[in-house]
């Protein structure tokens, strides 16, 4: 399985260890709240890279056997990243600066910027298996609903953390909505990845069956066209 | 504000997109028993009349310009119905061929790997060739490539009999008229 899937479990347990070692700058008394918010910044930046190799390893799992699809594909992806990237920077400038400490605002808008261009890549590689029908591997179709719910929850979230007060009490009930969502998904790809599918019989589906006629006069179309 | 409410409405659009996705189990292999009765057969020989620019310049010719533009657009709206049939064929041949990948003995997954690569192009090519033919519909006097889908069509004819072959031996499949 790690070998299928070597970005993802990179994921997982870098960002359990990331976010590990944030909640411990936030709750060990001698760390300042300058070095937790440095902390966050880098768990961020981490976090964000990976999200997007992911993402990365998700469209050639998906794409990668089927050379005329996958370059267009490609080609259609890198032009989205494009113009996600900057939707999300004008999303950003336009953005409540609610706090009066740049490294405090700038860091709810790194994390609204990366959940913009995570979530509109993987609805594009939704999207675009679906106009050509493609069936995605079981394992590999559950880290990729995990991951989008996540991010469709935390870019919700974000949008409206950024507009409310730094000190306002209403920001814990999004908070433990982020975290609620990103156990849910835990659980999700535990079971995804741990729970074996159930083996189904698939019976082959026969084409449609046609007279002999049709087939010499197509072998004779193929001989002289 | 209003931007957050931006954010806030794709999100939720994103979401239930997704979980739609999740629900109605369209990612993952099925093989409806229908399914492949669903192919329409092609008249590939009526649709490479349509599709030949000597015709299309011999109506051009003959024609007052006004009418070659209406007998054009006629003829363009003829060539989607054909190229809509044909895609939607290759789309039902993508989820034929990958349920057969997964039931099917060495031989047979091997041909359906090869149904879906062909099936995917075409696909892709039908795709292309349509957005081609808006713009002649708009544009009467522009071309529009059809030999891939002719030789596309071709390939996936191929591939689907060599596939039904393999797993009906008794069987013949053509998904040309």
């Amino acid at each position: 399985m790690i070998r299928q899937v070597p970005v993802f479990f990179a994921f997982a347990i870098l960002t359990a260890v990331a976010d590990l070692t944030e909640y411990a700058t936030d709750v060990i008394p001698t760390v300042s709240p300058a070095t937790y918010w440095r902390a966050d910044w880098a768990n961020l930046l981490i976090q964000a890279v990976l999200k997007f190799v992911l993402v990365g390893e998700i469209f050639a799992h998906v794409f990668g056997s089927y050379e005329s699809i996958a370059r267009l594909g490609q080609l259609l992806i890198r032009a989205l990243g494009v113009i996600l990237v900057f939707a999300a920077a004008i999303a950003a400038a336009y953005a409540s600066q609610n706090s009066p400490h740049g490294i405090i605002s700038g860091a709810w808008l790194l994390d609204q910027t990366t959940f913009i261009v995570e979530s509109g890549l993987l609805v594009f590689i939704f999207v675009f298996s679906l106009y050509f029908h493609l069936v995605w591997d079981r394992r590999l179709f559950g880290i990729s609903l995990g991951l989008s719910i996540s991010s469709c929850v935390h870019l919700a979230s974000w949008a409206i953390l950024g507009n409310l007060g730094a000190l306002d009490p209403k920001r814990m009930i999004f908070v433990f909505l982020n975290m609620a969502t990103y156990h849910a998904v835990v659980l999700m790809w535990f079971y995804y990845l741990l729970v074996p599918s159930k083996v189904a019989v698939i019976p082959a589906v026969p084409l449609p069956e046609n007279d002999l006629e049709a087939w010499n006069r197509e072998l004779e179309r193929l001989v002289r066209p | 504000m209003t931007l957050a409410i931006i954010l806030v409405i794709a999100a939720a659009l994103a979401l239930i997109f997704i979980l739609g996705v999740a629900v109605s189990r369209n990612l993952q292999v099925s093989a409806k028993p229908g399914l492949a009765q669903r192919i329409q057969p092609i008249d590939i020989e009526a649709f490479r009349n349509l599709a030949d620019p000597a015709e299309d310049d011999y109506l051009r010719r003959s024609l007052p310009a006004s009418e070659f533009r209406a007998v054009r657009r006629q003829r363009l709206r003829a060539a989607v119905a054909y190229i809509q049939v044909a895609r939607r064929n290759a789309a039902i041949l993508i989820r034929v061929g990958q349920a057969a990948v997964a039931a099917g003995d060495l031989p047979t997954a091997e041909a359906a790997r090869q149904l879906v690569r062909d099936a995917l192009w075409l696909r892709r090519n039908a795709t292309f060739a349509l957005l081609g033919i808006y713009v002649a519909l708009a544009w009467p006097h522009a071309g529009f490539a059809a030999d891939p889908i002719l030789d596309g069509y071709l390939h996936l004819n191929n591939s689907a009999m060599l596939l039904g072959r393999l797993q009906n031996p008794s069987a013949v499949v053509r998904i040309s008229a």
